[in-house]
């Protein structure tokens, strides 16, 4: 990634106050100093519920569409490749890029065109849960002002996501490959609690996944606007099953 | 309608570029064709009027029953505040195979204040090799309201024809006072992973998906009826799906299984079901679904 160059222009305050590695451990040359806000920000630790939704991923088990490590592995990869990768990333670039550049309304453009894209009431419901959750937090924390132009829209999780990283100086990229990683590990210990999975084999899960991320980010910083969407039509169906379903145990 | 390429895919050409304007208006009780302007095969016929309310059935032709590589139609429907018009085609529209020219159909509903599309096309259906673009894009203003669906087939599964190869590029868009309602892009490349997926097609050919919106339609909770609505026409198939959720004020459903012919009973009997409850008006099947 050719994104440490920026490395040497930071100066966060956020940061500094907020990361206790960057404090206890000597920084070194090859870690930038963005590291540790990026990793408290895909923290499956954070406050904002993540580990509640499962993105359809618990009908398809319940369908039987997902009942192995192997299809857990091609349903979690297949969608982090065919669907995330070409609408949550490259809209993550953007709202990323508007936000560096000062335009607000650009940002608010891309988050509204996101969320007309959610294929059901409830992969709607869980992006604005997380999404609202995470711009809470910010808030909470003053890394966000209430008066902002963004605080005045219902924000998609990917948007909030962007807006942090921003606010705490993560280059665009590393926040990509940081939201897909998030996505993929809160799916992957969806899988390990639905199937159930082992341990070990939803770490082999993360190991492939973990492959398929350069080339994930590499084509989704390469579309064009026009190119952006794709459904996975049994996704966005299981996930409208989902509504329905008997026994559950995730809100999506 | 059958084109004469049905069989061996069109011979490679310049390709058509037509283009169809239609205007309508609100009239007294009735809604009128005010406007037609059409160049190259896209024609209307006369406006129908099948129902009491004054509301018009207008059925698009195109004479070459298909799009073969290098076409390019564009179709322009503008309804003026109060008009209700519910727009079919005669029979399925077949996307050629293409030696790599792109086609390309763009359809325009803009719709004022107090009006309504209906918009109820029947399949397009996607030859292995084609290379087209569809995009279908309501811009709603006010509370103009819209029922709608598009329906595609992947290959020609009757004959035994697969979509190995060609790719279709598909939108479908709703917006409102220029604010994105629900926007849908569907990418189907020929022999594509997404194409036998689990979280894709599952080896289906057939995909649908059933829009409509109104303001205050998510008050009225129609989630649980169009559910039954879509279920009753099947009968239970291996790997035949259908779904419904409603997302704010769009009720989104979708159909995945085998056969255009079933996506469009569960569809019709959808659009039944919804028509007294959003239009207060009983559905009309267009005389020409049934020839």
């Amino acid at each position: 990634m050719t994104t440490n160059l920026i490395i040497t222009t930071v100066t966060n305050t956020h940061m500094s106050i907020a990361s206790p590695m960057s404090q206890s451990a000597q920084p070194t040359a090859q870690l930038p100093a963005w590291t540790a806000s990026l990793l408290r920000l895909v923290s499956p630790g954070l406050p904002i519920g993540g580990y509640a939704y499962s993105k359809g991923l618990e009908h398809a088990v319940h369908a039987g569409w997902v009942r192995d490590e192997a299809s857990a592995r091609e349903w979690i990869l297949g969608l982090l490749e065919h669907a995330i990768g070409q609408l949550d990333a490259p809209v993550l670039l953007r709202v990323h890029d508007a936000l560096q550049a000062h335009d607000a309304s650009g940002a608010v453009r891309w988050n509204a065109i996101l969320r007309a894209h959610r294929e059901s009431e409830e992969l709607a419901l869980e992006d604005a849960q997380i999404g609202a959750a995470l711009r809470r937090l910010l808030g909470t924390l003053q890394v966000v002002s209430e008066d902002d132009e963004l605080t005045r829209v219902e924000l998609s999780y990917v948007a909030a996501f962007a807006w942090a990283a921003v606010r705490w100086q993560i280059p665009r990229l590393a926040a990509l490959e940081g939201y897909l990683w998030a996505t993929l590990e809160s799916q992957t210990s969806a899988a390990v609690r639905l199937l159930p999975l082992g341990q070990s084999a939803g770490q082999r899960v993360l190991s492939a996944g973990l492959l398929r991320l350069p080339p994930v980010i590499e084509r989704a910083s390469q579309l064009t606007d026009a190119d952006i969407g794709a459904v996975a039509p049994r996704f966005a169906m299981g996930s409208a099953l989902h509504e329905t379903q008997y026994s559950r145990l995730f809100r999506s | 309608m059958k084109g004469i390429a049905d069989s061996m895919g069109a011979p490679e050409q310049a390709g058509w570029h037509a283009q169809l304007q239609l205007g309508f208006a609100r009239a007294g009780a009735r809604t009128v064709l005010c406007e037609r302007a059409h160049h190259g095969p896209l024609r209307v016929q006369r406006a129908f009027y099948p129902e009491a309310d004054g509301s018009c059935q207008v059925i698009l032709l195109h004479p070459p029953g298909g799009l073969v590589g290098g076409d390019q139609l564009q179709i322009e429907l503008t309804l003026g505040g109060g008009a209700h018009a519910l727009i079919t085609t005669p029979g399925a529209c077949k996307l050629y195979r293409s030696a790599g020219a792109m086609a390309k159909q763009t359809q325009r509903l803009q719709v004022a204040a107090g009006g309504c599309i209906e918009w109820l096309p029947q399949e397009v259906i996607a030859f292995a090799g084609t290379h087209t673009e569809l995009l279908t894009r309501a811009e709603l203003t006010g509370d103009a309201r819209f029922l709608g669906w598009e329906i595609v087939c992947l290959g020609r599964p009757a004959s035994g024809e697969r979509f190995t190869h060609g790719t279709l590029r598909q939108r479908l868009e709703l917006w409102r006072d220029q604010q994105p309602l629900f926007l849908e892009r569907a990418v189907y490349v020929g022999g594509n992973v997404a194409l036998q997926a689990a979280w894709g097609l599952a080896g289906e050919p057939v995909v649908g998906t059933f829009l409509c919106t109104a303001p205050g339609l998510q008050a009225l909770e129609l989630a649980p009826l169009a559910r039954e609505a879509l279920k009753s026409p099947l009968t239970v198939t291996a790997g035949e799906l259908v779904s419904a959720s409603c997302i704010g004020d769009v009720l989104v459903a979708r159909y995945l299984g085998p056969s255009t012919e079933r996506a469009r009973a569960c569809f019709t009997n959808l659009w039944v079901a919804l028509r007294p409850q959003l239009l207060g008006l009983t559905a009309v099947v267009p005389r020409i679904w049934r020839t």
